[in-house]
């Protein structure tokens, strides 16, 4: 089990391009992954592996995500996807 | 058999005559059919379908639509949503029922974040799970076969991308606005299209021929000899005229002695930037905003309006991009802006007034969105007001920007100008300028407040012309007290647009015009058939006729031979 927070900076939020990002990532990895939106409703957890089930976060600029993994490869998931968050998914972000 | 012509809204200029194709129709239910295929042997195929279709688009240059169908193809694989319909087919539902239901449940669901860009998925949603229902009962994908005017109700956007645009000679729909999906890609690819036909539908059914007026917002079923002889002319003309403005495309916009002026577009939308762009624009002179604000329940969110001004900040680049503050009045219904009916509007709470009618968060919250659009794509936004009338208003204004800023540290820093479109601040202008970055001259609101005539009232249109001396003393008025505080003079109103109107501004001295991107053509011609004291001394000359006529008559004369445009 493992977990990290980070702060998403992408100026829309998570919308399907970063998304479609995130979930390529996510797929890599055998671990049961969840998300969920400290800002909006903390206790919703998501699949991370899910497209919809993300959007369905509604996760905007400025929101922190929680990441948490269950599984053999859960340390390294967490952080390569914290790691793809910070970067911006493929979109310019500004500083933190 | 005689034409029958329906009213709709031009979506996208041009003409087209060809027979018309019909859409499949996706049914809920496939009477008497039975399913061909499963779930999990569809969901491959159609991820297929989908990523083969992004493909195509990638190579033919519509990156923006491939990158619409690469999230698409991820939806079609999704889990969640494959679950959810794998339980349906449990309970008992058929799999292509099965799998619209999910869709639709998840759709719902997006719908109702109150997030634009999340609900603008909801389309793709359905439309996903359209595609894999379709693959289920082993329909095939919508094809044309030969070229054609598409008649529908509405088109979702996987059949527009499916279909091939050198076989799409035209679009008609019954539904729709000029931003609905369909529009937007048929200006993208200049292919004709007329929506918001009513009836349309109805009267198509057994028609053999189809012809779209894209410029006019007709749709003519059957035309006879006479008329399709007319469509016919209409096309060549466009086509000509098409022909002609291309090759002036590269010119810049300066008169036959090499008086350089700039030449900048009016948009409406985010998606007309490369229109603009690909005909010259040499920057963005008015982007209007106000379509983001219509047609909703509430107002549109920052981070959505943030979105929209950074698209046309950062697909200009270094060019400068002129954001108009909302202009919304009385005259428009809007259900979060509950205003009371006025006797005259277009004199009442409107614009900037707003903000001191209750409304002012409205405008500091779009003012926020523009700061944080210049923040991301590190480009100066330049910041227009309308309705602005004296100094207070201008002080007023850079309060609110100074609001909208607070307790941000911004690297880029916008300039705030004013159109000038109320006679009192044109007639101020020396007071103003000093205040201000720039002035935008927005002479078809000038025109009619000058000269007391409804723009409105159609028996009073010929009085609305900018050419009358009044309007053309105030113009040149507003230059020479910009000019004296070394301040850029624009003109974004019609009359920019309009070749004589375009020769008067420049023999004004105006800095800048800006005007829809499909007057460059015209514009260029006249400005490049004289010199600039020609124009200079015409202009003297028009500031002391009678009537905006015989102005009018001055600048087509020196035109000469190149009038026939």
């Amino acid at each position: 089990m493992a977990e990290a927070t980070v702060e998403v900076r992408n100026p829309s939020g998570l919308h399907a391009r970063p998304l479609a990002a995130f979930v390529k990532g996510a797929a890599g990895f055998s671990s049961t992954i969840q998300v969920s939106n400290l800002d909006r409703d903390p206790e919703l957890a998501q699949n991370a592996k899910s497209m919809l089930a993300l959007l369905k976060l509604g996760v905007r600029q400025g929101n922190r995500i929680r990441i948490s993994a269950d599984g053999d490869d859960a340390e390294t998931a967490v952080a390569v996807l914290v790691d793809l968050v910070a970067s911006g998914l493929g979109e310019k972000v500004g500083p933190a | 058999m005689n034409a029958a012509a329906l009213r709709g809204v031009p979506a996208a200029p041009g003409v087209a005559i060809a027979p018309p194709w019909h859409p499949p129709v996706p049914a809920a239910h496939l009477p008497g059919g039975v399913p061909l295929i499963g779930l999990a042997q569809a969901v491959p195929k159609a991820v297929e379908e989908i990523e083969a279709l992004a493909d195509r688009l990638r190579r033919a240059g519509r990156d923006e639509e491939a990158e619409i169908f690469g999230a698409q193809a991820l939806m079609a694989a999704d889990p969640e949503l494959l679950e959810t319909a794998a339980r349906l087919v449990e309970e008992g539902q058929r799999p292509d029922e099965a799998i619209l239901s999910a869709g639709e449940e998840t759709a719902e669901v997006l719908a109702g974040l109150d997030d634009e860009l999340l609900a603008a998925r909801a389309a793709d949603v359905r439309d996903v799970a359209a595609r894999i229902a379709r693959v289920i009962r082993g329909e095939e994908p919508p094809r044309l076969e030969r070229r054609s005017v598409a008649v529908a109700v509405d088109l979702p956007p996987s059949v527009t991308a499916e279909l091939d645009p050198a076989l799409l000679a035209g679009i008609a729909l019954e539904a729709g606005s000029r931003t609905a999906h369909a529009a937007i890609l048929a200006r993208a690819l200049g292919i004709p299209a007329v929506v918001g036909t009513t009836g349309l539908l109805a009267a198509a059914a057994g028609a053999g021929l189809v012809a779209v007026d894209g410029e006019r917002g007709e749709v003519l079923l059957d035309p006879d000899p006479a008329g399709l002889a007319d469509l016919e002319r209409r096309q060549e003309a466009e086509a000509s005229r098409r022909a002609a403005d291309a090759a002036l495309r590269d010119r810049p916009l300066a008169t036959a002695d090499g008086h350089r002026v700039m030449l900048a577009a009016n948009i409406g939308r985010p998606d007309e930037c490369a229109r603009a762009i690909d005909a010259g624009a040499e920057g963005v002179g008015l982007f209007r905003t106000e379509f983001m604000f219509m047609g909703r329940a509430s107002a549109p969110d920052e981070a959505s309006q943030a979105a929209a001004y950074a698209a046309v900040l950062s697909a200009f680049g270094e060019r400068p991009v002129v954001i108009r503050l909302i202009d919304l009045g009385g005259d428009k219904e809007i259900p979060y802006l509950p205003l009371p009916a006025e006797e005259n509007p277009f004199l009442g709470v409107r614009a900037l007034r707003l903000a001191d009618a209750g409304h002012a968060e409205l405008i500091v919250t779009q003012l926020r969105a523009i700061l944080t659009a210049g923040e991301t794509t590190g480009r100066e936004p330049w910041i227009m007001a309308p309705m602005v009338a004296d100094l207070a208003d201008v002080y007023r204004l850079h309060e609110l920007v100074a609001m909208a800023a607070f307790g941000q540290s911004l690297s880029v820093k916008p300039r705030v100008g004013i159109m000038v479109e109320i006679p009192s601040v044109a007639l101020i202008a020396d007071l103003v300028a000093p205040e201000v970055a720039f002035f935008s001259i927005g002479t078809n609101d000038l025109t009619q407040y000058l000269l007391a005539a409804d723009r409105t009232n159609p028996v009073l249109a010929a009085r609305q012309d900018p050419l009358h001396p009044a309007v053309l003393r105030t113009i040149a008025k507003v230059v020479e007290s910009g000019h004296a505080s070394g301040i850029p003079v624009a003109v974004c109103g019609e009359m920019a647009g309009d070749p004589a109107g375009a020769m008067a501004l420049v023999g004004l001295g105006i800095d800048e015009l800006s005007m829809d991107a499909g007057a460059f053509g015209g514009v260029k011609r006249a400005l490049a058939s004289t010199t600039r004291e020609q124009l200079v001394d015409a202009a003297r000359d028009a500031q002391s006729v009678e009537r905006a006529a015989d102005a009018r008559e001055i600048f087509d004369a020196l035109r000469g031979a190149d009038r026939v445009t």
